[in-house]
């Protein structure tokens, strides 16, 4: 046996020493998961799943409402009951559409409205964002969109469109009038600017708030305020991908 | 001989076509590459997406997103590439934003990108890069003129000079006027240039006349665009012309900073191109109505209206309406009259009826002054809120001392006593005429915000930056006018005015209110 030999087993050998203890702790930790199944339920946050607790409330990292977590999926196929159609989409509800402030904004037309109780409230809706003065991705995100409104009306499926100022100073109600006019936006699309603290709440809620405006997502908030469920999107995906989750958000799929 | 003469003129005349052809198309592929327009007029379209979701190119034109030096605006999680010349063609295959290798661009290669989203090595660009359908010579107009990008500046830019135009009367009663202007503002960028330019560009002044007519000052601003290159006008005279000349500016993408106007434009959508220093008379009958609602007397009772019918008085009448809603007082008495039938005694009996206790006069001074004396005659002395004022109003009754007001856009108060010192020092050192002060105040103030805004856009200039930092001004103070704040849906710096009233006994103006916003 040659030196050379000899250190490539030694090298082989320290290298397989770490995954021992790290098989051991994966069965500890199905174990855990074991046990804690046949007992209670689990709350954790949907951004960090390693945060759980026996109650609901709020997730200390990040401040966002914590969630059931779904037991059946880690159950044995045959004892799956079937989850009640309403269980987890009153559960998305109270992440999201709870959290929707109702606060006064403006539509293109100037008329002022209540954001959650006229635009919101038991419909099914999608929400893109944009700024008037925004040359790069909103004329694209804006054409989807239209597309996506003629294609809903062709499949007869009811959703409200709205398009939200992440420049509330600078939109006014006629600036968004006139970009609804470039675009041809049809009744049933709303855009909407407002007070500067009224549009930031709502941002916040929604999670899409930057500091920098030309930073703003591409991606569509999708929900239905009914069955409370919630989506996204990307906003340059093509119409039909988005006229898909629609629908299915629409039937509470 | 003959023959070699001949065929020098013949290539020289050659040379001289191309050269015209190669400008005409570099004119028409900015157009496209700016606005998605054709100069032929012949539709351009852009297709996004697997689904190709049809546009007009307008809406999306390369400027957009590539910006107008090539260089790409990220936006939204989405970084355009570079399309420079230089960045294109570079000898190796180049890695950009997305990672994407490719080899470097040809002018076919630009073309597949323009029109089948494919990069030299077949990639797919990204999906918001729509594919655009144009006709061959739009095409190659485009594709000639991004061989310029990114060197391609303004008019009236060069390394080391900036042409900045005004426009002002030469002949008639305003002569004087306009002379008073042209001095100071040539006294002005003369000490700029002393102190190094701006930039190390020297400014250079042009001066246009106004003629006649609206359309004919229109021609004579159009000549001096066409035959030198312009960057920006400052203080143009448009008063009377409005309607005529300012579309030129948003029409020609030139800058205009501190128009002399008394009408600014205030009604949507606004003409990006013109920055006005101060509000017009439509802002000052508001301001004075604000102020008219502050006094219980006038709250009590509301005002009454005497127009002389004209244009100019409708959009006055349309501002005090929109004031009166806004500070919560009655709906107004109007009363109009066809210009030269004003019937004093008459009126004044109409407005005895209802007995308001301030009257808003909008017509020619001696028209005020009669009705005045009218209404002395009968013993009434309401508040009298006037339009139009000259030396003659010390003539008004006694009754009427600090009785009558009018609103005027600037103070002795927004001159600090550094900016008088610098403006007394540039008038004696250049000895600036000793009439006209206020305009040449005015002139003064619009200069220095227009070259407050050069400044903010730095060594790299372009007409459309220049637009931007000059929306970005917040309260920048010249030192002898009203601080001037701009924005995106703000084009008149100071929107306010001061209310001073006429004391009859020691004929003198005083200043009776400070600066009243009505923003």
């Amino acid at each position: 046996m040659s030196l050379r030999t000899r250190l490539t087993i030694l090298v082989l050998i320290i290298g397989l020493v770490p995954v021992l203890p790290a098989h051991r702790s994966e069965v500890t930790a199905q174990t855990v998961q074991k046990q804690a199944q046949k007992k209670i339920r689990r709350y954790s946050c949907p951004m960090h799943p390693e945060v759980v607790y026996k109650r609901a409330g709020k997730c200390p990292k990040c401040g966002m409402s914590l969630r059931l977590v779904k037991e059946a999926t880690a159950q044995p196929a045959a004892t799956i009951p079937d989850p009640p159609p309403v269980q987890p989409a009153t559960n998305d509800a109270a992440f999201l559409s709870k959290n929707i402030p109702d606060v006064q904004i403006y539509d293109q037309t100037g008329r002022r409205l209540n954001f959650y109780s006229d635009l919101i409230k038991g419909k099914t809706v999608a929400i893109n964002f944009i700024f008037t003065t925004c040359t790069g991705v909103c004329p694209p995100l804006t054409a989807t969109f239209r597309r996506v409104q003629q294609d809903l009306a062709k499949q007869g499926l009811p959703a409200q469109l709205i398009s939200i100022s992440v420049d509330p100073v600078t939109d006014t109600p006629a600036r968004l009038q006139e970009f609804a006019a470039k675009f041809k936006a049809a009744p049933g699309w709303t855009f909407v600017t407002g007070d500067k603290s009224a549009i930031d709440s709502i941002l916040q809620a929604l999670g899409t708030a930057v500091a920098n405006k030309t930073d703003h997502t591409s991606m569509i908030l999708i929900g239905n305020d009914v069955t409370g469920e919630w989506t996204r999107a990307y906003g340059l995906s093509s119409p039909a991908v988005l006229i898909n989750v629609i629908s299915r958000t629409a039937k509470g799929e | 001989m003959l023959a070699c003469v001949g065929v020098l003129v013949g290539s020289a005349f050659q040379l001289s076509t191309a050269q015209e052809n190669l400008e005409a198309r570099l004119r028409r592929g900015r157009q496209i590459y700016v606005s998605g327009a054709s100069a032929s007029g012949k539709a351009i379209l852009a297709y996004i997406g697997e689904q190709s979701l049809e546009l007009p190119a307008s809406s999306m034109p390369c400027a957009n997103c590539h910006g107008l030096d090539g260089r790409g605006k990220p936006e939204g999680g989405i970084d355009p590439s570079n399309i420079t010349p230089e960045f294109l063609t570079k000898p190796y295959a180049s890695t950009q934003a997305y990672q994407r290798k490719h080899e470097p661009y040809t002018d076919r290669g630009i073309e597949l990108a323009i029109t089948r989203g494919l990069d030299p090595s077949g990639n797919k660009l990204l999906t918001v890069m729509p594919r655009y359908v144009m006709t061959r010579e739009d095409l190659s107009d485009l594709i000639v003129y991004m061989s310029r990008l990114g060197k391609d500046r303004d008019p009236g830019i060069t390394d080391d000079k900036l042409v900045i135009a005004t426009v002002l009367p030469a002949r008639g009663a305003l002569a004087e006027m306009g002379s008073a202007v042209r001095a100071v503002l040539t006294a002005y960028f003369e000490e700029v240039n002393n102190a190094g330019g701006i930039y190390n560009r020297r400014v250079e002044l042009r001066f246009a006349e106004t003629a006649d007519t609206p359309a004919a000052t229109r021609k004579s601003i159009e000549s001096l665009l066409s035959s030198e290159q312009v960057f920006a006008f400052t203080c143009a005279f448009i008063a009377g012309a409005e309607k005529e000349v300012l579309p030129l500016f948003s029409e020609k993408q030139v800058p205009l900073v501190g128009p002399i106007t008394l009408f600014p434009q205030t009604t949507l959508p606004l003409n990006r191109h013109v920055f006005y220093q101060l509000s017009g008379v439509v802002g000052q009958e508001r301001v004075l109505t604000k102020f008219a609602a502050t006094k219980s007397e006038i709250k009590n009772t509301g005002i009454a209206i005497v127009s002389q019918e004209n244009e100019n008085n409708a959009l006055l009448i349309e501002a005090i309406r929109t004031q009166i809603t806004k500070s919560g007082l009655v709906e107004p008495q109007t009363i109009s009259y066809v210009p030269g039938t004003f019937d004093a005694a008459q009126t004044v009996r109409q407005l005895r009826q209802t007995n308001r206790a301030a009257v808003f006069f909008l017509g020619p001074s001696q028209d005020s002054l009669s009705f005045m004396q009218s209404a002395a005659e009968s013993s009434w002395f309401p508040y009298v809120f006037l339009s139009e004022v000259d030396a003659e109003i010390f003539s008004a009754p006694a009754g009427f001392d600090e009785r009558i007001f009018m609103a005027f856009p600037t103070s002795p108060a927004d001159q600090t006593a550094d900016g008088m010192k610098e403006f007394r020092s540039l008038a004696a050192k250049h000895q600036l005429p000793t009439k006209h002060v206020a305009a040449q105040i005015s002139a003064y103030g619009a200069a220095k915000v227009l070259v407050e805004g050069l400044k903010r856009t730095g060594k790299d200039l372009s007409r459309e930056k220049l637009v931007q930092s000059l929306e970005g001004l917040f309260e920048f103070r010249t030192g002898l006018t009203p601080a001037v704040t701009f924005g995106p849906n703000r084009r008149i710096g100071a929107i306010g005015a001061y209310v001073i009233t006429v004391n009859l006994k020691d004929k003198q103006f005083l200043p009776i209110s400070g600066w009243i916003d009505i923003d």
